[in-house]
């Protein structure tokens, strides 16, 4: 009957009872959707950066990541190359031929690093082939084609099929310098890296620099991110000579917006919650203290403590247990609209991209938040019964019995 | 000789810092089984305060009180409302049901706190709102019966208990003429039959003519005490 008086105390003020769900569920809603829009982010940064720059691990010669001395190149490059292909676990191998120069055309000129790939092994790597704006991504090889970002190209003042002359080092330090015809013009969402690499195949490369057979770079993609801290920890074994690197090493910074990430989201559902608090121990305490009559009279007849407590905490506990599921199913709906039409930030993407960051962003939410996040949700819900009920506890019947 | 009321020498002042209120001065007083005690006296002359003593909803500030026997004035807080629980029925002057609760439910719900059976506290609850003459409004919420009937019903309430005794703070003030005589009959007749000790206070002659005793308060002490 302790629970038959609260569940029909719920329905005395309707209104407050609503306010009471729809804050559970506006709490575990903000919550939930913030964490999937955090997490699409880091997702989809991590990809972008994994799958442009990074790939999940690199291998150098161990001098080569410190100055990239066209000199520094891979002991057996290719055949290592080979070699890590048959690695089950690996799907992507793409050896590099990496040369710091500049690029010139006939108006301006700019720093560069110059990727020479092999574009069947890169596009195992990289996805930048995905990110064409015009040509293509060397699937026309002519020779001494290059492809380069879109904001590069702006800079430079060139277009599709414009020349454009690159000098770099030599393998023997000469300066040597080659005509090049733009095939391809990308745009990821890292406007950096944009700015900063162009590509041209390794055979033309090659050949420029004197670098034949040689490589300076390996970059390579497991089937899933998750393997790859195994894989690199396996491949440091197999290869103690040489520097390999997972993507987390060779960007800390990258792997710290993980972390970051982790931080800001407990700081958020902790205010989240601490707002849903206070608006539970007001609206429960409004419902205690207009009742404050019946608490009396309830314990002049002899209902006890425990009893009254729990008849409050029951009434806060259906609440919160209607509003879970509102807050949960709202969140299950956004999501499965948002996760495919994404959230537009194009107004702010200038500003955004220059930090790497995409202009859409597909919020995921991992299943096993929702467990954690409905509980917390929960805790704090009949946490904040606890001031209410213990309030009315301290009800004195002789004077409560006399409140109208 | 059952005395179920025996409160010696009992005083209650308010605010003892501040403006001292000397509530309840020196009361000694007995009641015993059977008795039908009407509480008067003019307002504030401390009916409602001996009555929360008698009952151990407040504490003296000195003097003893014991019911049926047992020295409740120094008892804790919890122990006091499951000696209220097993000892003593209340009806208070207005709004005594749980809004939410139908009567039977409001009348069943001391028996479920005593942790009675569910057949015997709905068999008992029909009984006792029968007795108190309505025994067609067991499913109605207090808002859908009359002052007169809610008052029948917290009646019903305090005797489900099977307490020894029932104290009544200006049970019929909120009630025009008919219900207090109705209410009156009834506590009257529970009052013979069963042999059920009523303490009420009360501002209204007619009910003090039905009394068989009549307790007059003023200032605190006891002016007179009459059997009629
Ligand atoms: N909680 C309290 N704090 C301070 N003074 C109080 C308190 N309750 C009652 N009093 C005072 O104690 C005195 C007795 O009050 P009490 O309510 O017992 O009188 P009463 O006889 O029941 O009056 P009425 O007929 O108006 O109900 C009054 O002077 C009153 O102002
Ligand atoms: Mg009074």
């Amino acid at each position: 009957m302790i629970f038959k008086v609260a569940w029909r105390n719920i329905w005395r003020n309707p209104a407050r009872s609503l306010v009471v769900i729809a804050s559970v569920a506006a709490g575990l809603y903000a919550g939930m959707l913030l964490i999937a829009i955090f997490n699409g982010f880091v997702v989809q940064e991590i990809d972008s950066a994994v799958h442009t720059q990074l790939a999940h691990i690199q291998i150098h010669a161990p001098a080569f990541s410190e100055d990239k001395d066209i000199k520094i190149v891979l002991p057996n490059g290719t055949e290592l190359e080979e070699k890590l292909k048959n690695i089950p676990g690996i799907t992507g191998v793409s050896g590099r031929i990496i040369t710091t120069g500049m690029i010139s055309s006939a108006t301006a000129a700019a720093g560069m690093e110059i990727h020479g790939i092999d574009a069947r092994d890169e596009q195992r790597v990289s996805k930048v082939s995905e990110m064409m704006l015009q040509g293509s991504y060397f699937k026309t090889p002519r020779p001494n084609s290059v492809v380069l970002g879109s904001t590069l190209a702006e800079k430079l003042g060139v277009k599709m099929n414009s020349k454009i002359v690159l000098t770099f080092q030599s393998a023997t330090g000469d300066l040597t310098a080659g005509s090049f015809r733009i095939s391809g013009i990308f745009k990821t969402t890292n406007s950096m890296f944009d700015q900063s690499t162009v590509f041209v195949q390794k055979a033309d490369l090659a050949t420029i620099t004197g670098t034949l057979n040689n490589l300076h770079e390996i970059a390579i993609l497991c089937a899933d991110i998750k393997q790859v801290d195994a894989t690199t920890s396996d491949l440091k074994k197999q290869y103690p000579a040489l520097k390999v690197e997972s993507w987390k090493e060779i960007s800390p910074e990258m792997a710290m917006v993980t972390s970051i990430f982790d931080q800001m989201m407990y700081i958020i559902i902790g205010i989240i919650l601490l707002a849903l608090m206070f608006g539970i121990i007001n609206t429960m305490l409004m419902a205690v203290l207009e009742r404050q009559r019946e608490f009396g009279i309830l314990m002049a007849i002899g209902m006890n403590k425990p009893r009254i407590f729990m008849m409050i905490l029951w009434e806060t506990v259906i609440l919160t247990m209607a509003g879970i599921p509102v807050g949960i199913g709202a969140t299950l709906a956004s999501l499965a609209y948002l996760s495919k039409a994404g959230l537009d930030l194009t107004q702010f993407s200038k500003s955004l991209s220059q930090y790497g960051i995409g202009n859409i962003i597909y919020p995921v939410l991992q299943p096993a938040v929702f467990l954690p996040i409905t509980i917390f949700t929960a805790i704090t819900a009949i946490l904040s019964a606890l001031y209410p009920a213990w309030k009315a506890l301290r009800f004195k019947p002789a004077v409560a019995i006399h409140k109208i | 000789m059952n005395e179920v009321i025996k409160i010696t020498d009992v005083s209650k002042i308010y605010n003892p810092e501040a403006i001292p209120v000397k509530a309840v001065d020196g009361v000694t007083l007995t009641v015993e089984a059977g008795e039908f005690t009407a509480l008067v006296g003019p307002s504030g002359s401390g009916k409602t305060t001996l009555l929360n003593l008698i009952g151990g909803l407040d504490h003296p500030t000195s003097g003893t009180v014991e019911i049926a026997g047992t020295n409740i004035t120094t008892m804790r807080e919890n122990a006091l409302i499951d000696f209220r629980l097993r000892h003593i029925g209340f009806v208070f002057q207005a709004y005594n049901l749980v809004p939410v609760l139908s009567a039977q439910e409001n009348v069943e719900l001391v028996m479920l706190l005593q942790g009675k059976s569910a057949k015997e506290r709905s068999d008992r609850a029909k009984e006792l709102l029968a007795s108190v003459g309505l025994p067609d409004k067991l499913d109605k919420r207090p808002s859908e019966l009359s002052g007169g009937q809610q008052q029948r019903v917290a009646v019903a309430r305090a005797l489900a208990s099977k307490p020894g005794f029932i104290l009544a703070d200006e049970p019929t003030a909120n009630l025009d003429s008919v219900s207090t005589s109705n209410l009156l009959d009834i506590m009257t007749r529970l009052n013979k039959e069963n042999n059920m000790t009523f303490i009420f206070s009360t501002h209204d002659q007619r009910v003090i003519d039905k009394a068989r005793r009549v307790i007059k308060l003023v200032d605190g002490k006891i002016e007179s005490d009459s059997r009629q």
